[in-house]
């Protein structure tokens, strides 16, 4: 199993969990963990966490709250142009679902 | 909106953390009014056109009346007393509604003042304290109260909703969505926050709205660099900023947000 693979177990419910670069847009990785989701949705929602999180200036960590589902997207600290972004229904424990994310960037990932 | 803005100005005119006054005269020389500040708070407006502040304390408060305030006023004339303070004393009002009472005169006062058609504003420094500071004001209250007289039933409906939000410790403020309307609608503990951090947070909660929308997004968090956190949301035709500090600021407000995601709207 890949790190992104093992977030994207690890967080209940989890649609996607995705590595992208906010300077190109590039999906770098991904994991889909819900294939019963539109493909669309999951372009959209990966486009718009890369959108929100492409100036350095914003924040190193967000929650988008849709009425349905959850965005968590986390810059990367060494390199905070890399963001992970996982997307999880609005079912799953807000809280733990963030922490699992944080704690992924800040440890995991750095070897991802 | 356009008087808004002016306030606006006006405020920024105020030197950082001092006291003296700004007053407006007439091309005829006459005083316009006055806009007096005590360590870069504003204490007191006055214009020749605006409402006294007896009238404003009657309409606030039923139990209150003319010749009740005259006799204060008179009373306060004579041996030189603090008229706000004297009502309290009294027991005539209580310092909330004092409180009210005095923004609302002070905004109305302004609303005047930068409609007057007079000349332009000078500082006179002065360097004598004399109001208490709970009945002083923020730009960012003046701001909000301006913008009320506008917008009441608006501004009403987003302070009460801030109130049902902004829990203690926290603050918050409300704009409207419209274009060129960023300025406070309404504001919760906004008071030390100074009127550039306060643009600052509402462009910058407008483009996250913006650009999360497009995914049905309704409430957008964010981790500040300090350890603090920012929640923001639309509901209808206003837009609403949270700020949050302390320890776990940011799971504390998205268990918030979780509730208040079930109203607000990603349009």
């Amino acid at each position: 199993m890949t790190p992104l693979a093992d977030i994207a177990a690890a967080v209940r419910d989890c649609v996607v969990a995705a590595w992208v670069d906010t300077r190109t847009g590039e999906v770098c990785e991904r994991v889909v963990a819900d294939a019963r989701h539109d493909p669309a949705f999951i372009a959209t929602a990966l486009d718009v966490a890369t959108e929100v999180m492409r100036s350095r200036e914003r924040p190193p960590r967000m929650v988008l709250l849709s009425p349905h589902h959850v965005h968590i997207v986390q810059r990367l600290a060494r390199d905070p142009h890399r963001v992970l972004v996982v997307v999880c229904a609005r079912s799953a424990n807000l809280g733990l679902a963030v922490a699992l994310v944080r704690s992924f960037t800040d440890a995991g990932a750095e070897a991802a | 909106m356009r008087a808004a803005v002016q306030v606006m100005h006006v405020l920024e005119r105020v030197p950082s953390a001092a006291s003296g006054a700004l007053v407006r005269a007439r091309p005829d020389g006459s005083l316009a009014g006055a806009l007096l500040v005590e360590r870069g708070r504003v204490c007191w407006a006055m214009s020749q056109r605006s409402r006294r502040l007896t009238d404003i304390l009657v309409a606030e408060q039923d139990s209150l009346s003319r010749a009740e305030l005259a006799a204060v006023v008179a009373m306060c004339t004579r041996d030189r007393r603090p008229f706000g303070e004297t009502l309290i004393e009294r027991g005539l009002i209580s310092l909330p509604v004092l409180h009210r009472a005095l923004l609302r005169h002070t905004c109305e006062a302004l609303d005047c003042l930068v409609r007057d058609d007079a000349e332009s504003w000078a500082w006179r420094a002065h360097s004598g304290y004399g109001y208490h500071p709970m009945l002083t004001f923020s730009p960012a209250e003046l701001l909000a109260g301006v913008r009320a007289l506008a917008h009441p039933m608006l501004a009403a409906q987003a302070r009460d909703r801030l109130r049902e939000v902004v829990r203690p410790g926290q603050l918050g403020f409300a704009m409207e969505r419209a274009a060129g309307a960023r300025l406070p609608l309404a504001q919760i503990g906004c008071e030390c926050v100074d009127l550039a951090a306060l643009g600052d947070l509402a462009a910058q909660a407008a483009d996250m709205m913006a650009v999360a929308s497009v995914a049905g997004v309704a409430v957008a968090l964010a981790e500040l660099d300090a350890g603090g956190a920012c929640a923001s949301w639309n509901e209808g035709n206003v837009s609403f900023v949270v700020l949050c500090d302390g320890d776990l600021a940011f799971n504390r407000l998205l268990a918030q947000m979780a509730m208040v995601s079930a109203v607000a709207t990603s349009a």
